[in-house]
């Protein structure tokens, strides 16, 4: 169960951290978000970041949980690059 | 790049630096590279290789409860003490929720020619005899095979080993140098057309995975320091006392005392492993050594499981052999000596449970896939250049029908070490070397053909064989053993069913990778104006092409 | 580049100047970085702990120390810089790891 929530809040925390820059906002959305916006979606990003960290510390102490958390993170970090790229593929394609 | 990024860089001289450590990085990594892709794929597997034991022991049934250590040991404890009487000291290993067996070693009374021999077996925890079943090193020998390799002297292989893992660091460090962008711009990785899609991945793959292939390649320095730096150890560290005392700091592994000669039973293990579980929990003991077994100097140290705690510094209980009272609570060690210990764990991984160690398995697996995409890569870079592509110098020759013995060659060796271990007769004298003697044997096949073939076939039908080796696993084991798939998976038995399904995931990794390799189009040197129309493959073929 | 091509004396020595850099890098980084390592390993006995966990500080350092050396002796822009840059950073290591190689360290 706290792999899934550390898992869950990594992959939300890279989501948001991608969102929240200039280049992938042009690729994803077509346009550039206002500064405004990028800020917050940054700040969430690096909030759900320490939320996961959190969370697995809480758990299973600082040993366990920093390396449970650093493997999640890597895992998270290639599910959404490699989504990131996918997803830029198939809108260049269309 | 731009100007701003050109203001970032250092120009130290007309090449510049992140050229510079290109070019470091692409030698460092050349060099070594097979071997580094055969310790990176063994290692990746061994955090399995309890599962993989398992498998290789069909014999022995699915271990739904792990049995309380305090009924293993003294079943155990008699057969040793029959099987190795006089031995000065005796190991065993308890079983756990990924070790259905009991494995020991023993230390033989007397020496050939001066040199200690050891002697191992493996017992079944229910019946306290050795396992009856195949003779198999099991997933054993792929762990081995990560440092020590096979068929050589075990210094020179650790010494190999080291070697290679130092020439991988500073392909990471030198990567990371070229690569100083990445971390500026984590995440804008371009999945670019043809030829850079190789580096892409190659990239990809590294980064992600940095911090796992630093701290990976680091600690496992770490863990041969003792043979590859000895020198501050043989400044300061001079009497035996001394020795003894940076060992305490090492190992949990205390020496056997001189002998009294006089014989006294051992005193029932029982009651000492109660103690230790009492301290540590009941299913959280790890190897119990005894030492002079049967002599009045008799001592027992009781280790917890490497599976409770981040860190492999000594911690044990020390038992009079005797009595069974208490002598000696080892739990805490120098902050040096702790820190190798914390980067031991970290290399080995065994503290992970099952999630975690499958993201180490995961993680490594892509470690893998760098080093291999890395090879690769070189190939396919420099074949753009070759004035006749079809007639390469010796060196692109050799580098390419390496690469393919050593990467798609390797899949189908270990598949195949499985397929004998299914395969080879029972009752065959020396089984378990003979399962080990296949593992080569097909891997020198496999080198045989990449010499012989076309290259880009050698590849496609090596992968395909992979392919086919792995997913036909499972239906080999239906046809030679009675734990089929659908058993395991209706009987719960996770680390056999789950072993099955992932040699399918990985046959079809490797037919993924047969398909795209057939589809890949080489870049060849353009050619000159008045050849054009005759020679095929070129980038007029390639633009035509959909 | 085959060996055909070093026909005369003056071909190979050009030839040897070509490499000649390369190779005495690659001695520095392997050789010399090592040596590096090895003083670094010594001399950590020096700091303020047991010398046992000094003994081990020093391993686990050698080898930052190790990596450290070859990136530096590529990155430079000559070989001489590289031996240079090596000796340089020996010096002090050479002057600690003494007294601790000679036992006068008993710690």
């Amino acid at each position: 169960m706290n792999h899934l929530a550390v898992s869950l809040l990594s992959l939300l925390a890279f989501t948001l951290l991608v969102l929240s820059m200039d280049r992938h906002q042009q690729d994803l959305l077509g346009h550039e978000l206002p500064a405004s916006q990028s800020r917050i979606l940054r700040r969430g990003g690096w909030l759900a970041l320490l939320a996961s960290l959190v969370m697995a510390v809480a758990a299973k102490g600082w040993s366990f949980g920093l390396v449970s958390w650093c493997g999640h993170l890597s895992l998270s970090a290639g599910v959404v690059v490699l989504a990131t790229i996918a997803w830029e593929r198939r809108k260049a394609v269309k | 790049m731009t100007a701003s990024e050109n203001k970032k860089t250092k120009q130290t001289g007309p090449r510049g630096i992140r050229q510079t450590m290109s070019d470091l990085h692409i030698w460092a990594g050349l060099l070594v590279g097979w071997v580094l892709y055969a310790m990176f794929i063994t290692g990746t597997v061994s955090y399995f290789k309890e599962e993989i034991s398992q498998w290789m022991r069909p014999e022995l049934a699915h271990q739904r409860v792990v049995p309380d250590a305090a009924e293993v040991a003294p079943r155990v404890a008699r057969e040793l003490q029959q099987l190795a009487p006089d031995s000065p000291q005796w190991s065993m290993r308890m079983p756990d929720e990924r070790n259905n067996v009991v494995s020991t070693f023993w230390r033989a009374p007397s020496t050939e020619n001066g040199r200690r021999v050891f002697g191992s077996a493996v017992f079944d925890p229910a019946t306290g005899l050795k396992v009856d079943g195949r003779e198999t090193n099991g997933g054993e020998f792929f762990y081995r095979f990560h440092f020590q390799f096979h068929y050589m002297p075990v210094l020179w292989a650790r010494w190999l080993a080291s070697f290679c893992a130092m020439f991988m660091l500073v392909a990471i460090v030198s990567g990371v140098i070229t690569h100083k962008k990445i971390f500026v711009d984590f995440f804008t990785f371009r999945w670019g057309k043809g030829q850079r899609s190789w580096l892409d991945a190659h990239n990809v793959l590294s980064v992600l995975g940095l911090p796992f292939h630093a701290m990976i390649t680091y600690t496992g320095l770490v863990t041969l320091m003792m043979m590859t730096m000895p020198w501050g150890n043989s400044a300061v560290i001079n009497t035996p006392s001394d020795r003894q005392a940076l060992q305490a700091q090492m190992s949990s592994f205390l020496p056997a005392p001189k002998p009294s000669g006089e014989k006294l039973e051992l005193a029932p293990l029982t009651g000492m492993v109660q103690q230790a579980q009492a301290r540590w929990g009941t299913h959280n003991i790890g190897n119990i050594t005894v030492n002079l077994a049967g002599d009045a100097h008799a001592q027992v140290t009781i280790t917890p499981s490497e599976a409770g705690r981040v860190s492999h510094s000594p911690q044990y209980m020390l038992f009079n052999g005797v009595t069974g009272e208490l002598r000696e609570v080892k739990d805490h060690v120098g902050g040096a000596a702790e820190t190798r210990g914390v980067m031991f764990a970290l290399h080995l991984g065994r503290f992970a449970d099952t999630t975690l160690r499958w993201l180490y398995f995961l993680v490594s697996l892509a470690g893998t896939a760098m080093v291999g995409t890395g090879l690769v890569m070189w190939t396919v870079k420099r074949r753009s250049k070759l004035p006749n592509p079809q007639k390469p110098y010796f060196g692109f020759w050799l580098v390419e029908r390496l690469n393919i013995a050593a990467i798609a060659g390797l899949s189908i060796a270990m598949a195949g070490m499985l397929w004998a271990n299914r395969l080879l007769p029972l009752a065959l004298d020396k089984r378990a070397e003979w399962e080990i003697h296949s593992f080569f044997i097909i891997w020198g096949v496999t080198l045989l053909w990449a010499m012989l073939r076309p290259a880009k076939r050698a590849w496609v039908e090596l992968l395909w064989a992979a392919c086919a080796a792995l997913a036909l696993l499972p239906l080999l084991n239906v046809l030679t053993t009675d734990r089929p798939l659908w058993h395991s998976v209706l009987s719960d038995d996770w680390s056999f069913a789950g072993l099955e399904l992932s040699l399918w995931a990985l046959a079809a990794l490797h037919a993924l990778l047969a398909v795209r390799t057939l589809r890949h189009q080489p870049k060849s040197k353009p050619q000159p104006r008045f050849r054009a129309v005759v020679t095929p493959n070129t980038e007029d073929t390639q633009k035509a092409a959909p | 580049m085959s060996l055909r091509m070093i026909g005369t004396p003056r071909a190979a020595l050009a030839k040897a100047r070509q490499v000649g850099p390369l190779l005495s890098r690659i001695v520095a980084a392997i050789g010399g970085g090592y040596a590096l390592a090895a003083l670094t390993s010594i001399a950590a006995v020096l700091l303020p702990m047991d010398k046992f966990q000094g003994v081990l500080t020093g391993m686990m350092l050698s080898f930052i120390v190790y990596v450290g050396a070859v990136i530096w002796v590529f990155a430079v822009r000559s070989a001489t810089r590289a031996w240079v840059g090596l000796l340089v950073a020996a010096i002090p290591l050479a002057l600690a790891s003494w007294p601790v190689w000679n036992g006068v360290n008993a710690a």
